[in-house]
């Protein structure tokens, strides 16, 4: 098979794009849709028949020099290797379900051209993170999706708060974008070139401190993308987007990005054990903050957005602990049952007519039987029930802390089964308070369009057998994806306490299950207390930054616009005007308009020269 | 040369001065005229005496010029004497000012 049809990966939703860009308005609404759904869908066939050429070593190619000067070399070029076959197999796939849904969800809107055309793009983006063979190309995806993002979050900017919503995922990502790119000119610096295995293979060669200096600029890079603690407070604002964008974002796309990032330069990141630490760390601690906040939402696209976040963070959390293969299954299955679950709310806020506030749901399983039971599947995904794939991703991930042994990793062991309790709680919670219940919505519900509910059924195939990717050797499995990705050795524990841990992993399962069974079967009536609006606000991190960062930051804006601009640099030019004006003013007196005066001074200045001349030839 | 230069350049200076003065101190602007014209006669005789004390025919060539060009002066300044009183009825120098500052 000819490599260069990898490049048809990224460039067929490219060119669904820009087509889309160009012509879309024209075309009638179906057209504009039907092109791409079928441009993300050609690339997931592409992605199947191309799947070979990413077995072991995988696949370099070049298709030509995007920047070259003397040393540096950025080549537009992809790696098609065992980690990005599999990640891009899973981006086409979902996207190309969500766009169907998509087709479905936006089918009144007029402005499906740009929808579709950012859309589009965005998957592209993504591709060139997932394929790029040198950190440039990468970074151009980067920036590529943090900019369809911006367009897409704010997509119905004619609300003020959808358009902030929208600058504020653009520049908080921004920040962290800011770190990947210091270490990626200082990659450059060491290695004197960008190409990604490259840096991977010589990564031994430079300085313990430096590298995790490194490590920590490229976790920063991976925490704005993957809103992760500090940079997390534009995720839950980006639900003011279209429900597929949600989806797209928070489970395919955008969001694992730095996951991805992580794993791509896992060779570079594992060396340096100070950083290794600090993304289990931060992992960690957005998985248990993230949960903590999802407790209390109300608005059901804001818990997920929570989830999400915790999720994300078991991921880093698995980067931390030295699993790939975790992270990635973590990864895969997160984004079947993410999606399922995304798509499954905007069905929910469909058939509540609009409301997406869960105080006013209740009910809806007499309504749509099939969205509950599509909803429960991803519900149980994510609280880990056991056998889900869910659950086989995620105690893959605490299993390999656990082996770790350390009294480091065995806290934040114990934080992620404290975390996943949690979890477990917040979606029964959502389960309970949105499908059981008595009703409680006044709108009457929207018709679900056939497009939206029949996407659903496959993400909850995926989701719910997903644990068959990477099937644990206790359950008789060959951790296939360990394998694929390289690496084949999990940890190895006795079975004896492999077993107590799936039993501690279930207590605390059935635990927040029974907590949530309890409080929420029945609904107990909109909730007020301090620590839940505490919660509500996301531990009020953004006005903490308000005080922290905004306030200054405005301060010095004040400074430098009335201090700079208006005392200083105006009152020197509008100064000096004052003064020729002032000075001017006593020079026009000399212009009487009187011609005898003009010819005294005329007069008065021939006697002057004359005088002048007399005086030099007395010397 | 029977009158020497030096009497030839008195006289021009004289009659420079008193034109100069004609043109300061009188309001009419006829009689400023006048003042200007006499001054460009005294310019007129020192080339001619200097023409004279140098035996060169140049300086009474461009005097020749100057008379020329002094008619056509004369015919264009009254002109627009006429043209000034007609829109201010008056040739007082005072009243046009309107190129003040």
């Amino acid at each position: 098979m000819n490599p260069l049809l990898l490049f048809l990966i990224p460039a067929l939703p490219l060119l669904g794009g820009v087509f889309n860009t160009c012509f879309g308005s024209r075309l009638p609404q179906r057209a504009v849709a039907a092109i791409a759904v079928a441009s993300v869908a050609c690339s997931f066939v592409l992605t199947v028949f191309l799947w070979s050429l990413g077995a072991g070593e995988g696949t370099r190619t070049v298709l030509f020099s995007w920047l070259k000067s003397s040393g540096f070399q950025a080549d537009v070029g992809l790696l098609f290797d065992p980690l990005a076959t599999i990640m891009t197999l899973m981006v086409t796939g979902v996207a190309t379900l969500i766009h169907l849904y998509a087709a479905g969800y936006m089918a009144h809107d007029q402005n499906q051209a740009r929808f579709f055309a950012l859309l589009n793009l965005f998957v592209f983006a993504m591709l060139c993170i997932v394929l790029a063979d040198n950190l440039l190309f990468l970074f151009l995806g980067w920036e590529g999706v943090g900019f369809c993002s911006y367009g897409l979050i704010g997509f119905w900017y004619r609300k003020a708060e959808n358009a902030s919503a929208g600058r504020k995922a653009f520049i908080v990502t921004r920040i962290g974008d800011l770190f990947f790119a210091i270490a990626l000119l200082w990659l450059f610096r060491l290695f004197g070139t960008i190409a990604i295995d490259q840096i991977n293979g010589r990564a031994a060669e430079i300085d313990p401190q430096m590298l995790t200096v490194l490590v920590l600029l490229l976790l920063g890079g991976a925490c704005g993308k993957s809103a992760q603690l500090p940079l997390m407070t534009w995720l839950p604002d980006a639900m003011a987007g279209p429900t597929p964008v949600s989806a797209l974002i928070h489970a395919a796309t955008m969001v694992t990005a730095g996951v991805y990032l992580l794993c791509r330069m896992f060779p570079l990141v594992s060396l340096s054990p100070t950083g290794m630490g600090a993304i289990a760390l931060i992992g960690m601690l957005t998985a248990l903050y993230a949960a903590s906040c999802a407790v209390s939402q109300r608005e059901i696209k804001r818990v997920l957005a929570y989830s999400t976040m915790s999720q994300i963070g078991y991921m880093f959390f698995a980067v931390g602990v030295g699993t790939v293969s975790g992270a990635m299954f973590h990864l895969l299955t997160h984004a079947f049952f993410k999606a399922l679950l995304f798509m499954g709310a905007g069905c929910v806020i469909h058939l509540a007519g609009g409301e997406n506030d869960i105080y006013r749901m209740g009910g809806l399983k007499q309504k749509s039987p099939l969205v509950f039971w599509l909803f429960l599947a991803g519900i149980l995904c994510l609280a880990g029930t056991p056998l889900t794939g869910g659950f086989f991703s995620k105690d893959a991930i605490l299993l390999t802390a656990f082996a770790r042994g350390d009294a480091f990793f065995a806290l934040l062991w114990g934080l992620g089964v404290l975390t996943a309790g949690v979890t477990s709680f917040y979606s029964f919670r959502l389960l309970y308070l949105v499908f059981l219940g008595a009703e409680r919505q006044n709108e009457k519900g929207h018709e679900l369009s056939p497009l939206m509910l029949w996407t659903l059924p496959l993400l909850a195939l995926f989701g719910l057998f997903g644990g068959l990717l990477n099937l644990p050797h206790l359950f008789g499995g060959h951790e296939w994806l360990g394998h694929w990705l390289g690496q084949p050795v999990g940890v190895v524990l006795p079975v004896g306490t492999e077993l107590g841990l799936l039993l501690l992993m279930l207590i605390f399962f059935v635990g927040g299950w029974l907590i949530a069974h309890l409080r929420y079967r029945t609904f107990p009536g909109d909730e007020q207390a301090g620590w839940r609006n505490f919660l509500l606000q996301g531990w009020r991190f953004d006005t903490l930054y308000e005080f922290i960062l905004l306030r200054p930051y405005r301060l010095l804006c004040r400074f430098c616009w009335q201090g700079g601009d208006k005392a200083l640099i105006d009152g020197v030019v509008e100064g000096l005007g004052q003064l020729w004006m002032h000075w001017g003013g006593y020079a026009r007196r000399l212009s009487t308009g009187q011609i005898g005066f003009y010819l005294q001074g005329f007069a008065w200045g021939f006697l002057l020269i004359l005088g002048w001349f007399l005086l030099m030839s007395v010397k | 040369m029977i009158v020497p230069l030096e009497h030839v350049l008195f006289l021009s200076a004289i009659l420079f001065m008193l034109g100069l003065g004609c043109v300061l101190a009188r309001r009419n602007l006829i009689m400023i005229l006048i003042g200007v014209e006499i001054m460009l006669n005294a310019v007129g005789l020192t080339l001619v005496g200097a023409s004279a004390f140098w035996q060169q025919i140049d300086g009474q060539i461009m005097v020749i010029f100057l008379m020329a060009m002094t008619s056509a002066e004369v015919s264009i300044s009254l002109a627009m004497v006429v043209y000034l009183n007609r829109r201010k009825g008056t040739v007082d120098v005072r009243a046009f000012d309107e190129m003040r500052g």
